[in-house]
């Protein structure tokens, strides 16, 4: 089973690299949302899957990582991406260990709301500073250095399906690895523990504040880091970005791809981007589709894309199976 | 003296669970805890391992007042506990549930990039607590798919891979067929021989298996220590035992069973 | 100086009275079924629109201005289908789910009433016109409240006053205060849940829609009205107390009150100050000023 998941995502990297020399432009150029979304992802799904927390404010950390790159690139002519992603990973823990502290002592529909709360208090800080950050009009980004080299000359499609998507590419999969090593570690197996059963967690003697704030801090610099390669990609970067709906947009593309899997997210932001690019293609009320789509997978498969997914391999090779006996 | 409870009272709002309870537990001992549904008796396991607070009074472990410090701290000190109705993590696998008992004793429960599948070290120590619990054949298996039986022995499992000092067994074999139960019991004795745990406390409402076992018997009723002795004490003591099972009549027929086992040497 | 203090308390009573109306659905909700209804803001917004649709099609047809609040009412009431709708068709899937399935149904929800409301209005906003006007203004105690305010006003008092009276001394109140308690009992004992989850939807989505045609006449009807509403809602019930019809109108009387006072003195911080107190409040008192702790 796992080599064979490997295979399948060895195909799937072999893939997205050769994607700008195949794709058309503009399909290339959502792919960086999806990498993107996916950064982020990776750190929302941390709480949701395997800490058992759902957060509706992730949207502030997008927020965070996005207007860091504005004012780094715009304000302070600060080119170098490096910079920006860094300093976003700085200012999401700051933020995260002060709102996580308070957070992580509730659960489930408390900690739900106190997320959305502190999402919105930082929309309403963003909307009314408008000296600062352009209120609801926002901040422009200019274009980074990537590694330090500037790409300035390049055309605007260059740059984006080229040195940027490969970039881009390059952070999510050092992402995708160091979540992955996190969620395997001995860390990433308490972490489970006080989301099946806190008491008994306790009883072992795993202190579940604390573990809680951690993996809070650590999914805050992530979803930074996605939200920073966001606002880069748009080139803009407003409070639209940190209002609750953008945070619940997040536990939509979560649940449609399936939050019980480490890769369910991802494939969720690829349904959830390109499905809607598809869509509004021939109707405007793309809307009503996603709601019903988020609805059936509500009702009828939790497990989202992914155990739908996984239902239907199982069911090709159980079908298989009895066929070569014979 | 290992821990010490002295004049601990316990409100529940109006209700009063625990009234002036004081006992003292040695070290090497193993006694049981007998009562009534409602005694009291998981409230005070509740207040020895720090999951609640009492209202007046103090527990004393190794001289040092501990009222206040919670499980984790509690459990750092030597102290662990099981569940009434069965803890388990549902969605890990036996093993697992283990592993992070020897995880939280190794303290690297913050390693955040570690593999835990590498880890040797874990795995094995992990393995020996499963294979004394004999889930052997299991281990792989999620804790939500196991019968209650195996549920709760996953709970005290994991609970011994701390290596307590003292461990407190809320009902260890409660959900458990009337025969199995003296096995379950074997294994726990086996298991705290062999890893070293010298004080046991039980909670356990069958006699058979409360004076198969344990040395020492404390009944409690309605939040107040009732009697509290040896085994051998309690046993002939009519209205203590009555009181712990809930019928009198049930007495006399413990009594006969007792008195054939004697007889037969059991 | 006492002008402008009684023209915010009239307008934040206003405000309130609105927000209860919502909020008091939220609740109802809530404390029977046990779910946070994200979709409030949808019927209010559906409220709104419909409402704008009934009083100006009653103006057109030579109707007056000052008995506005009948189409207005009717719009509400009107609405009361997609309660059953929703909630046969929907909702009842996810009572035995985990609080976080069911949270998201209702955001499922507020999608798909969204593109609704754009497939039957389009996204630029309505309003009616003049009915606002028509009611005048009085003078109360210095300052000058328009009247459609105070009729708004005795209105949710009114409506309070109804639900309060059902709940406390009527057996369907009695019915209902059973199933928030303990829906388990409550089946035990031979009651119908179902049925009662039907109703009791139906009358909290009519709240919102009538919280939503009350409205019209004093602001436009907007694609975002839904979602804003969300946050006010949810501020209210999170510093009344999720489940305490109390709550909804203390929390509703706070929030109005307050988005009143800075929408007049300080614009810069409203909602930012109504979110601080949402926090304080989940720190101090998680269960709000008159919830019961879960």
């Amino acid at each position: 089973m796992k080599k064979r998941w490997n295979i399948i995502l060895l195909l799937i990297l072999a893939f997205a690299l050769v994607w700008p020399y195949v794709g058309p432009d503009y399909q290339v150029y959502l792919s960086l949302s999806l990498f993107s979304y996916s950064i982020a992802l990776l750190g929302f799904n941390l709480l949701l899957k395997y800490v058992g927390l759902l957060s509706f404010g992730h949207a502030l950390f997008i927020g965070l990582g996005g207007y860091t790159t504005a004012f780094l690139t715009s304000e302070f002519h600060i080119p170098h991406m490096e910079f920006s992603i860094i300093l976003s990973i700085l200012i999401c823990a700051i933020v995260a260990t002060t709102v996580g502290f308070i957070c992580v002592r509730y659960v489930k529909i408390y900690f739900a709301m106190l997320t959305l709360a502190f999402g919105m208090l930082f929309h309403s800080v963003l909307m009314k500073t408008y000296h600062l950050t352009g209120g609801d009009e926002g901040m422009a980004l200019e274009r980074p250095y990537l590694l330090g080299i500037d790409f300035s000359s390049m055309g605007t499609i260059e740059f984006f399906s080229g040195p940027f998507y490969y970039y881009n590419l390059g952070i999510l999969i050092i992402a995708t690895i160091i979540m992955w090593r996190i969620v395997h570690s001995p860390f990433g197996l308490c972490l489970q523990s006080i989301r099946d059963n806190p008491d008994k967690a306790k009883s072992l003697g795993i202190g579940i504040r604390k573990y809680r704030l951690y993996a809070f801090i650590i999914s805050g610099c992530f979803t930074g880091v996605g939200g920073a390669l966001m606002a880069t990609a748009t080139g803009h970067m407003d409070p639209g970005m940190v209002f609750w709906v953008h945070s619940a947009d997040l536990v939509f593309m979560t649940l449609v791809g399936g939050f019980t899997n480490f890769f369910g997210p991802m494939l969720g932001s690829l349904i959830f981007i390109y499905l809607r690019d598809i869509i509004t293609s021939f109707t405007e009320y793309w809307r009503f589709i996603f709601g019903a789509l988020l609805a059936v997978i509500v009702i009828l498969c939790p497990g989202g894309a992914m155990e739908a997914l996984t239902n239907f391999f199982k069911l090709l090779v159980g079908k298989t199976k009895p066929g070569e006996k014979i | 003296m290992i821990i010490e409870a002295q004049n601990i009272k316990k409100y529940y709002g109006g209700f009063c669970a625990l009234d002036d309870v004081s006992i003292g537990i040695n070290e090497g001992e193993f006694a049981s805890i007998i009562g009534p549904n409602g005694a009291g008796k998981t409230t005070l396991i509740n207040i020895l391992t720090g999951f609640l607070k009492p209202e007046a009074g103090r527990v004393l472990y190794k001289e040092e007042n501990i009222v206040g410090m919670g499980p984790e701290k509690l459990t750092k000190l030597g102290i662990t506990r099981t569940f009434q109705l069965s803890a388990i993590f549902s969605e890990l696998s036996v093993l697992d549930a283990i592993k992070i008992a020897v995880i939280s004793r190794q303290g690297k429960g913050m390693r955040f990039f570690a593999d835990l599948a590498r880890d040797k070290q874990v795995h094995e120590q992990a393995l020996e607590v499963a294979e004394l619990f004999e889930f052997t054949d299991q281990m792989q298996e999620k804790a939500i798919n196991l019968p209650q039986g195996k549920k709760k022995l996953i709970d005290v499992a994991s609970a011994f891979a701390l290596h307590p000092e003292i461990i407190l067994l809320d009902e260890p074999t409660s959900g458990v067929s009337t025969s199995d139960k003296h096995h379950i019991m074997q294994v726990l004795v086996e298991a705290s021989k062999k890893i070293g745990i010298n004080t046991v406390v039980q909670v356990e409402h069958d006699m058979d298996i409360v004076f198969s076992y344990s040395k020492r018997v404390i009944a409690i009723q309605q939040g107040k220590i009732l009697a509290d002795g040896t085994s051998d004490e309690i046993k002939k003591n009519e209205y203590v035992v009555s009181a712990a099972i809930g019928r009198k009549e049930s007495f006399t027929t413990f009594r006969d069973i007792m008195a054939a086992k004697g007889q037969q040497g059991a | 100086m006492i002008e402008t203090v009684f023209n915010i308390l009239f307008s934040g009573i206003f405000y309130a009275s609105i927000l209860f109306l919502v909020a008091a659905g939220l609740q109802l909700v809530f404390g029977v079924q046990k779910i946070f209804n994200m979709a409030c803001g949808s019927f209010y917004a559906l409220g709104a629109y419909l409402g704008i649709f009934f009083v100006n099609s009653f103006l057109s047809m030579g109707g007056t201005p000052l008995l506005a609040l009948l189409p207005l009412l009717a719009a509400g009431f009107v609405l009361a289908i997609i309660g059953p709708i929703i909630e046969r068709g929907l909702l009842k899937f996810v009572y035995d789910r985990d609080e976080h399935f069911q949270l998201l149904l209702t955001f499922a929800i507020i999608f798909m009433l969204e593109d609704v409301i754009r497939l039957f209005w389009g996204t630029s906003p309505q309003l009616t016109v003049g009915v606002y006007m028509a009611f005048g203004k009085i003078n109360v105690l210095g300052a000058t409240i328009p009247v459609y305010n105070l009729i708004v006003i005795a209105a949710a008092l009114v409506i309070a006053g109804i639900m309060g009276h059902i709940i406390t001394h009527t057996r369907f109140g009695a019915i209902i205060r059973a199933a928030a308690s303990n829906n388990e009992m409550a089946q035990a004992v031979g009651l119908n849940i179902n049925n009662i989850y039907v109703k009791v939807f139906t009358i909290g989505t009519v709240l919102g829609t009538i919280g939503g045609a009350l409205v019209i006449p004093t602001t436009a009807a907007m694609s975002e009205m839904a979602l804003d509403l969300v946050v006010l809602a949810f501020a209210v019930v999170v510093i009344g107390g999720l489940g305490s019809m109390k709550g909804a109108f203390a929390g509703a009387l706070l929030v109005g009150i307050l988005k009143s006072l800075t929408i007049t003195i300080y614009p810069e911080l409203e909602m930012l100050l109504i979110y601080l107190i949402v926090i304080i409040v989940l720190i101090f008192k998680p269960e709000g000023l008159f919830g019961t702790a879960t």
